[in-house]
């Protein structure tokens, strides 16, 4: 992969000097090297974030502009983090991706964005928004079929009013769904007031990842436009790491104007809880079967910050107990990034991405833990992916699947990312 | 250690260095000693501007015309160390009209090629340049690399006649008998031994310290004037071409792009003593006020550092005084009525003008040997060495990011040098020796020369050369407490701004984590004082 | 989304992630005292995880720190650490070196005389208190122990041949040995930060131990770069004892390092779980000072926090971290415009010789405070009644020349939070 000679080079000093803010511009880099041991993307194709910096101020331009590493980077923000002069990388690198021409992009990240702009779903997967209707339908009613004690359960799509907005990552309906039925169970179980939208329903966003400005701006338009069009007062963004990215920094940079707030599923599990609707505990975890907890860097490091990762800890803690319950190092707002995000999972470029995730198969070995909980689908493939390769054993769920089991509503067929060991756990009697 | 050639050239400049090559080509042997290293002195510490001559048209015509003719040949017979972006001369509100319109006319007699151009298109092509500009006309300026000049020129001495570069090595005396040198007398300047170096001829090329030299020799003919300039590097390319205030020479009225920095020049003052030779705050200061005139991005950029070099400015008899308005040209001197056959000084001129002040002096010294080649510089190419495109920004980054090999570790991070640099230069750079010092390697290659300035490479290096074996005791340690200490000297006057943390940051590393101030520059452990 | 700025209200704000404002965050925690504490990456990250208390003056070491800071007034005239009674600075140092071995990181407490711990070049320098990970390899310095030092195929800056060599007079019995970390060795480059992540993988400590055994021959101790560990280095420094046999040790490496990491990525995890209210992304950029409380205002991806402080304590370091600015003109502390004390002239700021053991005029630059850590106005007069300054932001000491960094941020934070805990009634 490389970008054509005909394509035009990137001046990365300049395009630094107007995307970086002045106390955080590259000519203040020290060269100390915090970001590039903090990356795990370092080393891949000869680069690093370090290296980027001083490449661009080398001016070796044309090596910046054409070297995949920048499909790599999954634009995670750690290097800022760690930075004591605040340089992010990952600003020169969505640039870069978005001057690379479309038909030298990798192809399944593209794929997926062009996918979005074909109906009013924005789904990646190219489930219309009559699909999405009916697939919803039926598996609603195959759950008021199977569980009498949701023989009531209403699924609203495109309920004017609702409350609460929640949106819908591709991969359940188009692939696995029932999957969607625990999420659907707890918020009747806690008598929310919710809908989702057959138009912008989706919550994955390709578009911000190929680096197609345009694209990524039409995609949040339509999902705000459904929102505002609902009068819905939040919008909830489901288990998925990246889509409460896109949105929110969508607003801020394309400037749309939403009449609603937005909220991560998680901020709202962590609330529930803590009002009593909620009521779990970790009394079906008597195995003690220990945890750990991946934060999605997309909701907590560039979104919400700490305070959701102080959410996910508490759900979490409260789920499967306290004792069980390790961290895995570094986390919160330093957590590594899987590698799965930013579009990696989709670029095709798996030895590459087997590298990066290395570091979060140590991190998860480390735990000595049999799950990971996290709230991102992207997450969840790449952790799942990395285990596979590197033969680890431990396995990947949905906070979703967890609150369920603790409810103890967890239908047998929704258990499919459980192992063994909590297959006849909590079932509903 | 004694050694013998048919010629001793004094002094690592680029004006030795020419020499050396110079009469290789002749076919004659030569030794070339520097008491520090391949341009210690001000071939190291100038503009690296290749003069078009545009700037001595105004007060000497003959220096403006030399210059033009040298920049010509040079452009043609060492490319690889120039780079002809061009030149701009331009004028701001407020300087002195009738200079500016006498300007195009100064040219035209010194044949330089002078045009006109309008002020709203400069300022498209150079945004750099101030709004406030009136004037301008764009002339043939280049750049220049003096260190590519002097490693491949004493490279290609090497090749052609097995010439020797002996870094370290001061001449302290002369053997004299008969009306001719016998032998100089010089000193390791590291180990502090003596040396005795026998040759047929001796030429003083000292730059600056030339006059020391001759009286060595018992010469007082030779008197230069001290006129030490400050200069300033910017940590960006602020401009493509080589920009120059129209107006009488002053300070920092030259930006000189160079890679990816300028270099902003200089301030001209006499002085004294040339061993404590250092760029200073207030000289930094008054550049930068007079640049930024200029160009006023000059105000709030990076500089990473500033460097003071000694123009070596030949004293017409009887006169005194002012730097500036002292000759730009050269003398060689035969010293014959100083009673001596087999000794030259070549001193004064510029870097520009170097290959012609080593051809007068190989000229006279191959006459004096009985040798009849003529000079053959003005037409022989100077054979571009892969090996020092090192010193140029971004080659070895570059190449070795083409390269694909993760195992040849990055040990300067800033420039991008890898350890197989770094290998190479120890092992065939010109000048290189077992336990070669990290100020010697860095001369050679882009080692220290990034924003960090040496405070990271240093290390990483240092550790090199220990696994290595080229350093096996506490002398390593000297080393790059002396490399550090040399860096420190060009960055103490440009500590603000980002340069600053950065500062910080090294001396609590190279105090704090390696324990560089407790220890003396031998690396053995500091007497308190 | 948030039109109206976000309020927080608490007895103290703590501005500055640092060694200083940590320390301040571990004393007000212990005293019941509400705190919001704020900052982004700094200084911290780099050290060496040595804490110094007084290791020099003027490049000569000091054996006993007790009886140099007594006598520091003399030749110091206003040294902060000069200011504060010898049990100040003993309860403060020993109390912070004790909370962070709570949290996971166990410190060698600060004795009765400084020790030399080791430097990677192969030099010892004089400390106070040393991680435990660390402190065998004082031992072994001081007992001439037969050590091997090992370094990793790939780890750049980091020579044991250059330790052994520059030691050799001192220490007869090093020698050094070169060998691949699991599955870092194919030669290209090997953070510290990623060996470290992967040795508190139980099978990655058991293969580097199985490498390191073939090397160990007759020595009674290894020595190692600081690899063992970020989070747990206590529980990967005592495993590898285990799985080798002998006593290991690890030696401070340059940035990007281990030790610095681990003090900050602890402090910033464990220290929330104790009740503090940490900002760790963020640098206030205003600042209000009211009659009755100070206000401090960031910007996060949600709009403007404002944190309504009662009292506050500015640790914000100095250039490296951002606390001072300097510029051309002359030095200034960016948050609150404090006068900045400083030599007349940027041409005063530094001596000829970088390495003059005397240290820089610029090092003793900083806010200048009264008795009570106040910061002083150009009256001399304290700014704020509920303002405080500690670490090393404060003027009049050269925590570089002097080894006194965490010495001074420990026990400056300790006197600003008795003022703060008697302006809060605490
Ligand atoms: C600030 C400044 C800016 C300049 N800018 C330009 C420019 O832009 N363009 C241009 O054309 N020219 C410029 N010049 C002029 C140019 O740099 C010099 O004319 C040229 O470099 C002189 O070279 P040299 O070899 O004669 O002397 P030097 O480079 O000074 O070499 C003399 C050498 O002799 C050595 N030496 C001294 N004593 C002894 C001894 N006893 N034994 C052994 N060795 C000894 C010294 O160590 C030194 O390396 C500038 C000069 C200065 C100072
Ligand atoms: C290379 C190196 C080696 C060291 N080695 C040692 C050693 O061996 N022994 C030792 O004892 N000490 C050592 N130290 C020093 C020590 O770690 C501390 O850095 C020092 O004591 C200063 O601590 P501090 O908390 O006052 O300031 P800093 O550590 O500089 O912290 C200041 C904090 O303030 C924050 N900040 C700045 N502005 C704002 C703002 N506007 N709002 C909010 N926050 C802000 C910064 O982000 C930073 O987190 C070393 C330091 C370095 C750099
Ligand atoms: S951490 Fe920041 S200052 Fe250090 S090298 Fe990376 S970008 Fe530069
Ligand atoms: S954004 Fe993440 S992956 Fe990209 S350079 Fe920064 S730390 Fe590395
Ligand atoms: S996949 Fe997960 S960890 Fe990785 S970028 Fe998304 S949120 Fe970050």
């Amino acid at each position: 992969m490389s970008v054509s000679q005909a394509s035009a080079v990137i001046d990365f000093k300049a395009v630094a000097d107007r995307l970086l803010p002045a106390g955080s511009s590259y000519d203040s880099c020290l060269a100390c090297g915090l970001c590039s041991s903090g990356c795990p993307a370092s080393g891949l194709e000869g680069l690093d974030p370090r290296r980027f910096i001083r490449m661009a101020i080398l001016g070796l331009d044309a090596e910046l502009t054409s070297t995949p590493w920048i499909w790599t980077c999954t634009q995670c923000k750690r290097c800022a983090q760690v930075c004591p002069m605040n340089i992010d990388v990952s600003v020169l690198v969505g640039h870069a991706r978005s001057m690379w021409p479309e038909e030298k992009k990798p192809a399944g990240i593209v794929r997926s964005c062009k996918a979005q702009m074909l109906s009013d779903s924005t789904s990646a997967m190219g489930v219309s928004p009559e699909d999405f209707v009916d697939i919803v339908a039926e598996t609603a009613e195959e759950l008021r079929h199977d569980d009498e004690r949701f023989a009531k359960i209403e699924v609203p799509i495109d309920k004017q009013g609702a409350f609460f907005f929640v949106n819908q990552n591709s991969r359940e309906p188009a692939a696995e769904p029932e999957e969607m039925r625990p999420l659907w169970k707890l918020l009747d179980y806690v008598g929310a007031d919710w809908t989702y939208g057959s138009s912008g329903w989706a919550a994955e966003n390709f578009c911000m990842f190929s680096g197609d400005d345009a694209a990524w701006k039409a995609m949040v338009e339509k999902r705000v436009d459904a929102v505002n069009a609902l009068g819905c007062k939040v919008w909830i963004n489901t288990e998925c790491g990246h889509s409460f990215y896109t949105l929110w920094k969508g607003v801020e940079r394309f400037g749309l104007k939403p009449n609603f707030d937005y909220a991560s599923l998680v901020t709202y599990y962590a609330q529930w809880i803590r009002e009593g609707k909620l009521p779990v505990n970790a009394d079906w975890n008597t195995k003690g079967i220990k945890f750990t907890l991946q934060d999605p860097c997309q909701l907590v490091r560039k979104s919400i910050g700490d305070a959701a990762a102080d959410d996910l800890r508490f759900v979490a803690k409260t789920l499967v107990g306290e004792e069980n319950f390790v961290d895995m190092q570094p986390c919160r707002s330093a957590n590594y990034c899987c590698g799965g995000g930013g579009g990696f999972l989709q670029a095709g470029m798996k030895e590459l991405r087997h590298a990066y995730g290395k570091r979060k198969f140590d991190q998860i070995e480390a735990t000595e833990a049999t799950y990971v909980l996290t709230p991102c689908h992207n997450c969840h493939s790449q952790m799942e992916d990395l285990a596979h390769h590197y033969g680890g054993d431990y396995r990947v769920v949905h906070f979703w699947t967890l609150i369920c089991l603790a409810l103890g509503i967890l239908g047998a067929d929704e258990r499919k990312y459980l192992g063994p060991d909590l297959q006849d756990v909590g079932l509903p009697q | 250690m004694n050694f013998d050639a048919d010629v001793l050239v004094i002094g690592g400049g680029v004006t030795g260095c020419g020499i050396l090559r110079d009469l290789a080509l002749r076919g004659i042997r030569g030794i070339l000693i520097d008491r520090g290293d391949l341009n210690s002195g001000a071939s190291g510490g100038n503009h690296g501007l290749l003069h078009s001559g545009g700037r001595y048209a105004s007060s000497d015509t003959e220096t403006a015309a030399e210059c033009r003719i040298e920049g010509e040949i040079l452009k043609r017979t060492a490319p690889q160390a120039i780079d002809a972006c061009g030149g701009l001369f331009v004028a701001v509100e407020g300087d002195d009209e009738g200079f500016i319109a006498r300007f195009a006319a100064r040219c035209a007699a010194a044949g330089i090629d002078c045009a006109p151009l309008a002020v709203d298109e400069v300022r498209r092509s150079e945004p750099a340049i101030s709004e406030r500009a009136i004037a301008a006309y764009a002339v043939p300026d280049a750049t220049v690399d003096p260190f590519r000049l002097t490693i491949e020129q004493v490279a290609d001495a090497r090749r052609l006649a097995d010439s020797l570069f002996l870094p370290h090595t001061e001449v302290t005396g002369f053997d004299i008998d008969g009306g001719r040198i016998r032998a100089a007398r010089c000193r390791d300047t590291r180990s502090g031994e003596a040396r005795i170096i026998r040759a047929r001829q001796y030429v003083n090329a000292a730059g600056a310290w030339s006059m020391a030299v001759a009286r060595l020799a018992g010469c007082d003919d030779v008197r230069v004037l001290w006129s030490k300039g400050t200069l300033v590097i910017a940590n960006t390319r602020l401009t493509r071409r080589v920009v120059n205030r129209l107006r009488t020479p002053g300070d920092g009225d030259i930006l000189v792009p160079g890679g990816t920095v300028s270099l902003l020049g200089t301030t001209s003052d006499t002085v004294a003593d040339l061993d404590v030779i250092r760029p200073t705050p207030e000289e930094v200061d008054r550049n930068i006020e007079e640049g930024s005139v200029l160009i006023p991005a000059l105000a709030h950029t990076r500089f990473i550092r500033a460097f003071a070099g000694v123009r070596p400015l030949l004293l017409p008899t009887g006169g005194d005084g002012d730097g500036r308005k002292a000759s730009r040209g050269f003398t060689l001197f035969d010293h014959v009525a100083q009673g001596l056959g087999n000794f030259a000084t070549i001193a004064g001129g510029k870097l520009t003008t170097f290959r012609l002040m080593a051809e007068r002096t190989g000229d006279l010294v191959a006459a004096r040997l009985g040798n009849r080649e003529p000079c053959r510089t003005a037409t022989e190419p100077l054979p571009a060495l892969e090996r020092s495109s090192w010193t140029e920004p971004g080659h070895s980054a570059r190449t070795w990011f083409a390269a694909k090999n993760p195992a040849d570790s990055i040990l300067c991070e800033c420039e991008m040098v890898p350890k197989s640099t770094v290998d190479a230069v120890l092992e065939m750079a010109p000048g290189a020796e077992p336990q070669m010092p990290l100020r010697a390697i860095g001369v050679r290659s882009r080692i220290g020369k990034g924003t960090c300035q040496g405070s990271f490479c240093a290390i990483r290096v240092t550790s090199h050369l220990y696994d290595r074996g080229t350093y096996g005791g506490r002398e390593g340690l000297g080393l790059m407490r002396d490399f550090l200490a040399e860096r420190y000297k060009g960055t103490r006057p440009v500590l603000w701004g980002p340069q600053m943390p950065q500062a910080e940051l090294a001396e609590t590393l190279h105090c704090g984590l390696l324990g560089l101030d407790l220890i003396d520059a031998r690396g053995q452990d500091g007497e308190p004082r | 989304m948030n039109p109206e700025p976000r309020r927080i209200t608490t007895d103290v704000a703590i501005v500055g992630t640092g060694l200083a404002g940590f320390a301040a965050a571990v004393f007000c925690l212990d005293r019941g005292i509400a705190a919001v504490q704020l900052g982004h990456a700094g200084a911290l990250t780099y050290t060496t995880g040595y804490f110094d208390l007084l290791g020099y003056d003027r490049g000569r070491s000091i054996d006993d720190p007790w009886r140099a800071l007594a006598d520091l007034g003399a030749t110091w005239p206003g040294h902060p650490l000069a200011r504060l009674p010898r049990s100040t600075i003993e309860q403060a140092f020993r109390r912070f070196a004790e909370a962070i071995g709570d949290l996971g990181i166990a410190y060698v407490p600060p004795g009765a005389t400084n020790v030399r711990a080791l430097l990677p070049t192969g030099l010892a320098k004089t400390t106070s208190s040393i991680p435990r990970t660390m402190a065998a390899g004082a031992a072994a310095l001081a007992e001439k122990k037969r050590t091997v030092i090992v370094d990793f195929i790939g780890l750049v800056g980091f020579s044991a041949k250059e330790f052994v060599t520059n030691f050799a007079a001192d220490w007869p019995g090093l020698s050094s040995a070169h060998i691949g970390f699991p599955d870092l060795d194919g030669g290209a480059e090997a953070y510290p930060e990623v060996m470290a992540r992967a040795l508190e993988v139980r099978a990655t400590r058991e293969r580097l131990a199985a490498r390191i055994r073939a090397v160990v021959g007759d020595a009674d101790c290894v020595g190692l770069p600081a690899v063992l560990g970020v989070h747990a280095p206590d529980r990967v420094h005592a495993a590898m004892e285990e799985l080798v046999g002998v006593p290991i040790f690890e030696i401070p490496t340059m940035p990007p390092a281990v030790p610095g990491l681990r003090l900050r990525e602890l402090l910033e995890q464990a220290m929330p779980a104790r009740g503090l209210r940490l900002v760790s992304q963020h640098k206030a950029t205003r600042v209000d000072l009211r009659p009755d409380r100070i206000d401090f205002g960031y910007r996060d991806n949600f709009g403007e926090v404002v944190i309504e402080a009662r009292t506050a304590i500015l640790a914000t370091g100095r250039f490296l971290s951002g606390g001072l600015v300097a510029e051309r003109s002359g030095l200034r502390e960016t948050l609150i415009g404090l006068p900045v004390e400083q030599p007349a002239g940027r041409g005063d700021w530094h001596r000829d010789d970088c390495f003059d053991v005397r240290g820089h005029p610029i090092n003793r630059s900083g806010v200048v405070v009264d008795d009570d850590f106040r910061p002083l106005d150009h009256d001399g007069v304290p700014v704020h009644p509920g303002l405080f300054a500690a670490g090393a932001i404060l003027a009049g000491q050269d925590w570089v020349r002097q080894r006194c960094g965490a010495g001074l941020a420990i026990a400056t934070a300790w006197r600003a939070v008795d003022g703060v805990a008697r302006m809060s009634g605490r």
